[in-house]
């Protein structure tokens, strides 16, 4: 037994109310600086929570939200597809030729050194500025982030099950699916936890660039109209969305719990 | 790594430099440039101190950028350990802004703050801030109760536990947040440059894309991912060096974990 | 001060810990535990894994603190169970080493051992010779520099023992120091703590699941029971020092004491 000992915080019972409330009250008074501050600097500079609420009540009324809403999420929803499947794909493959992994490895390396967000502009020479460059866009991003999971899962296979497979007569195909998709699933579902809030924010950014729809566009065409209101709604909304499809990846991931302890998250 | 594997790095070196050529021969250089024009073209905005002039530019705004968000971020975890009561009333709001995506806020900023450095600064820090707090708070939980104890019995006051045992033991994971966050902070700087400015690697991309000058777009992408991997690597030599007194098998993972 | 009166006497101690959520109470840990320890004696408390043998020796460092009981040191009361603030160490008065050697793994030994007296204000010429004799007395001159994973778990007991020993408290407990090292060090280790108790005037409180370390090392031995522990039987040990602990089982008296004990703790 150890020496460490766990201080109990102050009066258990107090406590646990007290941070429930403070989370509220911290809210409140965010909210009420982010008004006063509005009021103090001028509305032309930072719109207030109201007049922010007002525009995106206005957005859903005239549909434009839904709108914009639609085709950010189609352009994420694609790319995912696009990029997972491959990105997912490629390590089981690989994983069948170590040579081909350790001479591919500086050509990975230098993938994941390249920031993704700068081949933006040379989609959009390639693709245009219509859908397909987004999702060519967040493809790119998602591939290498599956890849980075799922290579991950696999090279966290313990070779003493397949030794132990193998020894009892299965077919490299039976180990296959057996060990290595069971010992890699709980990494790529992590990764496509992880990756949508990506996808999303990537397709906004990509319609920063270059686009006619879609939330990011609408952020940049508010921007240069210099109509900082909408500006503020559109990344109000932008924001909430992501926050919300992770809170409901992250439900889904807390009830399917695996049995295995999954690496931390801290592959972000 | 034997002599077979540098072989067969280079043999795929060489198939991706002739793949390309084939592609621009076959689909035109408009679309991919080739090696060979890359190349040239390398060489001369080196000499020209063109590229030096952009890609400083560039890693200005990700080096203040990360200052200033990553330094404020690596503090915070230790005062929030004296008071854990505001860390756990704030712990939601830290995981929501984690979660926000920052580059949204980019035309925001560049609204607010112009079209020079000042935007991207901001963009870079508000990315930083976040991924160094939460590695710096991991380092802050993972401080061994049994050294605090121990530390306690022969006198350590909490000053001195702060200083000779909370701060020693989370510096490792502190560090391991800027590392992850290099890459981050240059892309940051890159697409701020992208959506509005001047000067810079991002800039040098925007306007090949205007004038059809895919060979300029070439030369910053490859510039942005060699420095890219030498930053990386240049932090991961510093966090060895400081790192000398961990055994070799903790060592935290070093590979970059890219967008 | 009276020398008739203990260094050391814990009364009536017992401990609980604060119940898991849902929980109504916990089980008692520590029960009605009272035992004494006289001035530079070195006792030797035995029993069986999980019996509270740590819960014991934090409660006594104030690392935890006490359910109910008191403990009075030197005559003075320095523990109740009313709720009053610990002080660790008891103003380093107290010593503990502990399981693990919680060496802080950034530190050189050198720094290891003397960052209690630095923390103390006491890092004068004085202290600085004291480090020095230690450090040969335990062979580890010349490791000055070494960092805790580049020696071995012997050398680390070592360390661990001398960073206390530094700073010099009258009274060191000790949890089960020797357990995770093999025979030979193990044997090695006892020698240089008797050596060093001997010369210091130490009073040492030594905590073991081994009947035959807690006898060999020991002036008394005492038997704790399992859990909820209490003091169930304490053995004046009669074997001669100085103790041969190589060939401790063949010592005048051993057997003995050692089948006394192992009935106790059945």
């Amino acid at each position: 037994m150890s020496i460490a000992v766990s201080r109990p915080l102050l009066g258990l019972g107090g406590t646990r109310s007290l941070v429930p409330l403070g989370r509220i009250a911290v809210g409140i008074a965010a909210i009420v600086l982010w008004q006063l501050a509005s009021n103090a600097m001028g509305s032309d500079w930072l719109p207030g929570p109201a007049a922010v609420l007002a525009r995106i009540w206005q957005l859903t009324a005239s549909g434009e939200l839904a709108r914009d809403t639609a085709v950010t999420f189609w352009e994420a929803a694609a790319g995912m597809v696009l990029g997972g499947a491959t990105g997912a794909l490629l390590p089981f493959i690989l994983r069948l030729s170590p040579r081909l992994m350790t001479a591919l490895d500086p050509l990975i390396s230098a993938g994941f050194g390249l920031p993704k967000l700068a081949l933006a502009p040379l989609f959009i020479l390639w693709f245009g500025i219509g859908i397909t460059t987004k999702v060519v866009f967040v493809a790119s991003i998602v591939f290498f982030l599956m890849f980075y999971n799922a290579l991950a899962g696999i090279l966290s296979v313990d070779p003493r099950l397949i030794a132990m497979l193998r020894v009892s007569g299965a077919s490299e195909w039976v180990v296959s699916r057996e060990v290595v998709w069971n010992t890699a699933k709980p990494f790529l579902f992590s990764g496509l936890k992880i990756a949508l809030p990506r996808a999303l924010s990537g397709a906004v950014v990509g319609e920063f660039i270059a686009a006619d729809s879609g939330l990011g566009w609408y952020i940049q065409n508010e921007r240069s109209l210099n109509d900082v209101t909408g500006v503020v709604a559109g990344v109000v909304i932008v924001t909430v969305l992501v926050i919300a499809v992770n809170a409901v990846l992250q439900r889904i991931q807390a009830r399917s719990l695996s049995w295995r302890p999954v690496a931390k998250d801290m592959t972000m | 790594m034997n002599a077979r594997g540098i072989v067969d790095r280079i043999i795929v070196l060489v198939l991706v430099i002739a793949g390309w050529e084939l592609c621009s021969l076959y689909f035109g250089t408009i679309w991919f440039s080739s090696p060979l024009r890359v190349f040239n073209r390398f060489g001369a905005e080196i000499r020209s101190g063109d590229l030096f002039f952009q890609a400083s530019y560039t890693l200005r705004a990700a080096l203040y950028g990360s200052l200033l968000g990553g330094i404020p971020a690596a503090l915070l975890p230790f005062a929030l350990r004296r008071h854990p009561i505001a860390g756990a009333i704030l712990d939601p709001y830290f995981v929501g802004g984690y979660g926000a995506p920052k580059l949204a806020l980019a035309p925001l900023f560049i609204l607010w703050f112009g079209v020079d450095l000042e935007p991207k600064v901001a963009l870079v820090a508000s990315i930083v801030s976040f991924l160094v707090f939460f590695s710096t708070t991991a380092g802050v939980n993972a401080v061994n109760a049994q050294y605090v104890s121990v530390a306690r019995v022969f006198g350590a006051s909490e000053r001195d536990i702060a200083r000779h045992i909370v701060w020693p033991g989370a510096i490792p994971y502190a560090f391991a947040g800027f590392r992850v966050a290099a890459p981050y902070a240059i892309g940051a700087a890159v697409v701020g440059e992208l959506i509005s400015s001047n000067r810079g690697l991002g800039f040098m991309i925007q306007s090949g894309a205007t004038d059809f000058d895919t060979t300029l777009m070439f030369v910053s992408l490859v510039t942005l991912t060699v420095i890219v991997v030498v930053v990386n690597y240049l932090i991961g030599r510093c966090e060895r060096w400081l790192l000398r007194w961990r055994p070799p098998t903790q060592r935290l993972t070093s590979r970059v974990v890219g967008t | 001060m009276n020398p008739a009166c203990p260094m050391l006497e814990v009364k009536g101690l017992a401990k609980r810990f604060p119940p898991r959520s849902g929980q109504a109470l916990s089980p008692w840990v520590l029960a009605d535990l009272s035992f004494h320890v006289a001035e530079q004696e070195f006792l030797t408390m035995v029993g069986p894994s999980g019996a509270g043998k740590s819960t014991l020796l934090n409660i006594i460092a104030q690392v935890d603190g006490a359910s109910a009981g008191e403990i009075f040191f030197r005559g003075k009361v320095i523990e109740t169970a009313n709720g009053a603030a610990l002080q660790p160490g008891w103003n380093c008065q107290i010593g503990y080493v502990t399981q693990d050697d919680n060496l802080l793994p950034w530190r050189t030994l050198y720094e290891n051992v003397t960052l209690p007296l630095k923390l103390q204000g006491r890092f004068d010429a004085a202290g600085k010779a004291r480090v020095d004799e230690l450090l040969g007395a335990t062979n580890l001159t010349g490791f000055e520099r070494y960092y805790p994973h580049e020696m071995s778990g012997g050398m680390r007991k070592r360390a661990a023992l001398i960073r206390t020993l530094a700073y010099d408290p009258p009274i060191i407990l000790m949890d089960e120091p020797f357990g995770a090292v093999d025979a030979q060090t193990r044997t090695q280790l006892q020698q240089d703590l008797l050596r060093l108790w001997y010369r210091g005037g130490k009073t040492i409180v030594f905590v073991t699941h081994d009947i035959g370390e807690a006898i060999a090392l020991g002036d008394r031995v005492l038997v704790l029971s399992k859990s909820p522990a209490k003091v169930i039987a304490a053995h004046k040990i009669d074997i001669k020092r100085p103790r041969d602990l190589g060939n401790v089982y063949r010592l005048e008296g051993f057997g003995d004491m050692f089948e006394a004990v192992r009935r106790d703790i059945q």
